[in-house]
């Protein structure tokens, strides 16, 4: 990662910026959403299976400290994402995790705990209003680094 | 199946609030299927938007708007096969997007 830095450093015009966008580490808030009422499900622990943004706070972290960037703006935000069905919010987290798990045995130890949440959310959606939707939410953090 | 990402629009603010895109060369780093290019590719004067992923590549191409097809280019590459490649000072804005290259 920190190599990857240095390289978009290099692709940077003096003048350019570079713009990070990466969840935080922190759990994901799990909720049925049915007109203004919201219940909650649980929270998944996304980041048991993905350390790897930590390993990116990290390496942004030392780029900083080498002077290669300095952070011009920074905010956080949160991005919510709406499913129909849990067979839609099993089928985005399979995804995920094929995409961004860092080894078959952190799968193996987190499947267990997002299968329970899959479980609750499947229950409690039998039992809610047609219409009622699953929202996952991720604290996301920005950041605008110039290069040095 | 319908998946909606951030319908409340905060990460389009957010985005606009770190940076300009008018006419400016974006590389946009682990595009997946574009769903962050979508957000600034109409304001850029080039995007060249990569990813490791063929699959998610093709999605993004697939859905690619008629009006920015000359100005939006996906590449199906890692960051390291693609910087080997690249001139320097290539970029005014790069984007890390959900990406950990």
């Amino acid at each position: 990662m920190v190599h990857a830095l240095e390289e978009i450093h290099r692709l940077l015009k003096p003048t350019g910026i570079l713009i990070d966008i990466h969840p935080v580490a922190e759990s994901s808030p799990i909720e049925i959403h049915q007109g203004e009422k919201i219940e909650p499900v649980g929270d998944l622990s996304v980041h048991q299976w993905c350390s790897d943004y930590q390993h990116a706070d990290n390496a942004l972290t030392e780029i900083k400290q080498r002077g290669l960037f300095i952070v011009e703006r920074e905010g956080m935000f949160n991005s919510l994402t709406y499913y129909d069905s849990v067979a839609e919010m099993r089928t985005d987290w399979k995804e995920a995790i094929d995409k961004f798990a860092r080894d078959a045995q952190s799968i193996d130890e987190s499947l267990p705990h997002a299968e329970a949440m899959a479980a609750r959310a499947e229950t409690m959606m039998q039992t809610a209003a047609s219409g009622a939707e699953l929202v996952v939410g991720e604290r996301v953090h920005i950041s605008c680094l110039k290069p040095i | 199946m319908v998946i909606r990402t951030d319908p409340e629009n905060n990460e389009t603010r957010a985005l606009f609030d770190m940076a300009n895109f008018s006419g400016q060369h974006v590389l946009e780093i682990g595009c997946g299927d574009g769903r962050v290019t979508w957000l600034y590719a109409d304001k850029a004067a080039h995007v060249t938007a990569i990813d490791p992923s063929a699959k998610l590549i093709a999605l993004a191409r697939q859905e690619l708007p008629s009006h920015l097809q000359d100005r939006v280019e996906f590449q199906n590459n890692t960051f390291e096969g693609f910087a080997a490649t690249c001139e320097p000072a290539a970029f005014d804005i790069t984007i890390l997007s959900w990406s950990l290259c």
